[in-house]
């Protein structure tokens, strides 16, 4: 159970002309809950399966406590994999599938029947030892695939989108769950998803990926806070992305002066010294709206297209003056809002929450394709590989 | 019927010309009872049946002949001596004969049939692809093509293989190399290769893999194309029929055969007709049920693919 640094240098895996991951650099430190987050087909899986040892590199290393273990076979690896299928054996038990392994790891026979005990234990599923995969629900047999990998004390734990095949409100649960658990084993672990929210709320740090390679690497707060690129912005949750262009005026450190169709705005966060073509990213939390007549800094007029109603908000979708489509939040606290379909608002857009991002040369449209993924491509590496 | 363009009708009448529009759709009513091809379905099974059962009837036949119905007796089974199956040694022989055929092409096919359906599916690579056609070798060759071949092979070239017993089994069993292998791989390409990859997560190598999971994940298969090639070459003819030697190695089949016009006929012939094809039908139903009981609780059920397997015998 000691050890569980993981490092990858230039890692790379390429399936004839297609490169699924391309020279990723990551190190994991011990006892990190790090995540790969990004929509299907970005290379996530396929980095995760070279960890495990089901996929060959191409180049690059794979290394664990200072090992390159690129080309060991996965039965050689200290390290354990919670499938996203679970892929429990349907003809054993609970306890026989969570035993599977001892018998490779010189488990004493003695020890074994403790320690699936134990294991069932830590996963809340004591007394289900009799029982088989097929008389469990999806979420009681995520957590005996879990114990199944706990059990043999791997320096790092792999997770394979574990939640995905949940319903929502238990997957909130078991994200609870499964950071406490990892608080309490302390063992590496490297979580595959392609859920923005489980990434967000269970991850130390997580990296963004985008075709093969890591398009941010930080902490939840920063890539949340900060992200690198317009593309980043639009995959963690809703973002505002609008086309600018940066006008002279801004003194290219505290504040930037950006043109939005026929309306100068000031934008103090991002990539403040950028020219030309920008992105404008703002989060729909931070959109205020007004009444069209008030006026004020940073302001746009626009029109309520549609209002959604989500429970405890409401999401508002708004045409602005020049075009741009934008999101907004507000809370529902008993009081009716003033608006409705076809109002015309001043919205106002706070310079601090206003940020600027590096132009990716493709429109804001292509990168929201972008960002919803296609299941399509993940399908493809499985039969690649 | 009444209405046409530019003459509104009067409210009552409105109803009527829907339903005589769905009178008129073109292949009438389309959830009618679909008697024409109901029809045809009894008679083809009642024209497949009949002449079985009339020979299953006529081996319970009181007297010696196979057109006259005399009263039933199980006399042609086991009370008339000499001429019986029971107390006739070349009909009794038969039968055992028959089985002892089954049972060793069962036991060596079955193995080298999963074996060959693992390695195709399991180890990619250009011989794996070649061999590919092979497992569909049995459907593309005549049947009689093989045996003459394997006559020829065994009687010139590897004539330590006894024409008899070890020829028939040989032949049987490249025969009938088939059913497991198209049978295995199609649960191998069904089952994927995630709990291969658990296994090998969990610490299992390649061959331990194979044997703690695969194995017992391909039971239902392995059990299921076991009984195809145990029925199958209860009532093959042509293999057997070349590759027999003396009247010790004919299985139930060639007998009939040989007997049929001329020789030994009566109802005893009929009896041994209905013991083989019980043999054949009794492997078939363990095998269907064998199989479901075994692929039970898991999600995706496998009736289809053993009654696709059992209806290809």
């Amino acid at each position: 159970m000691s050890g569980g640094h993981v490092k990858l240098e230039s890692l790379t895996k390429r399936f004839d002309e297609v490169t699924a991951v391309d020279e990723i650099s990551v190190e994991i430190q011990p006892g990190e809950f790090f995540s790969l987050l990004g929509p299907s087909g970005c290379g996530k899986t396929t980095t995760l399966r070279m960890v495990a040892g089901f996929e060959p590199p191409t180049s690059g290393q794979v290394q664990l406590d200072g090992i390159d273990v690129g080309n060991w076979p996965p039965h050689r690896r200290n390290v354990n994999t919670v499938f996203q299928s679970y892929a429990l054996f349907p003809f054993l038990t609970v306890a026989e599938n969570v035993a599977f392994g001892m018998k490779y790891k010189a488990v004493p026979k003695s020890e074994r029947e403790t320690r699936v005990g134990e294991a069932l234990e830590l996963v809340q599923l004591s007394g289900f030892e009799k029982r088989r995969p097929n008389q469990l629900s999806g979420g009681q047999q995520q957590r005996v695939a879990l114990a199944r990998a706990l059990v043999l004390r791997p320096s790092v734990l792999l997770l394979d989108e574990p939640l995905g095949a949940l319903d929502a409100k238990l997957r909130r649960t078991l994200q609870v769950e499964l950071g406490a658990l990892q608080e309490h084993v302390g063992i590496t672990f490297l979580y595959v998803t392609h859920d923005q929210e489980e990434a967000l709320t269970m991850s130390d740090r997580l990296a963004v990926m985008n075709h093969g390679k890591i398009a941010q690497l930080g902490t939840p707060e920063e890539v949340y806070n900060e992200p690198a690129d317009a593309y980043v912005a639009d995959f963690l949750g809703v973002s505002n992305l609008m086309d600018a262009r940066v006008e002279p005026g801004g003194n290219g450190q505290g504040e930037c002066h950006v043109r939005l169709g026929d309306f100068i705005l000031k934008a103090e966060a991002g990539q403040l010294n950028a020219t030309g073509a920008v992105k404008l990213a703002i989060r729909p939390e931070r959109v205020q709206l007004h009444s069209y007549e008030a006026s004020g800094t940073n302001r746009v007029p626009g029109m309520v297209e549609r209002l959604v109603f989500l429970g405890s908000t409401t999401q508002i979708f708004l045409r602005l003056a020049n075009g741009s489509a934008l999101q907004t939040l507000v809370r529902n606290d008993g009081v009716d809002l003033p608006f409705s379909q076809g109002t015309p608002v001043s919205v106002s857009l706070p310079a601090e929450a206003l940020r600027v991002l590096p132009d990716p040369g493709v429109s804001v449209a292509e990168i929201r394709d972008e960002t919803l993924g296609e299941d399509l491509l993940d399908v493809t590496s499985t039969i690649t590989s | 019927m009444a209405s046409t363009v530019g003459q509104p009708t009067v409210a009552p009448s409105r109803a009527e010309p829907v339903v005589q529009r769905q009178r008129r759709l073109p292949g009438g009513n389309p959830w009618r009872r679909p008697w024409g091809m109901e029809g045809f379905t009894w008679l083809y099974i009642i024209w497949s049946i009949l002449p079985i059962a009339i020979a299953i009837l006529f081996s319970f036949n009181k007297g010696a002949s196979q057109a006259t119905w005399q009263g039933f007796s199980t006399k042609w089974y086991i009370g008339k001596q000499v001429t019986s199956v029971l107390h006739n040694p070349g009909l009794h022989h038969a039968v055992i004969q028959t089985l002892v055929l089954a049972v060793l092409t069962t036991v060596i096919c079955v193995p080298i049939g999963v074996a060959f359906a693992i390695g195709i599916d399991r180890w990619r690579s250009r011989t794996s692809n070649g061999l590919n056609f092979l497992m569909i070798f049995s459907f593309v060759i005549p049947e009689l093509l093989l045996a003459v071949a394997l006559f020829l092979l065994v009687t010139q070239a590897l004539t330590f293989i006894r024409l008899g017993t070890p020829a028939e089994v040989a032949a049987l069993v490249v025969w009938n190399i088939s059913w497991p292998a198209i049978i295995v791989r199609a649960r191998l390409v069904s089952i994927g290769r995630s709990y291969e990859e658990a296994a090998a997560d969990l610490g299992a190598s390649r061959l331990g893999a194979i044997r703690r999971v695969l194995i017992p994940l391909l039971m239902p298969a392995i059990f299921a194309s076991a009984v195809l090639v145990f029925a199958s070459t209860v009532d093959d003819f042509v293999i057997v029929e070349q590759l027999s030697s003396t009247a010790n190695t004919q299985p139930m089949s060639v007998l009939i055969y040989s007997n049929v016009h001329g020789g030994l006929s009566g109802p005893a012939l009929n009896a041994l007709a209905t013991i083989m094809l019980v043999i054949s039908l009794v492997a078939a139903l363990i095998g269907f049920i064998g199989y479901r009981w075994m692929s039970r609780g898991e999600r995706t059920k496998g009736g289809a693919e053993a009654l696709t397997g059992i209806a290809g015998m």
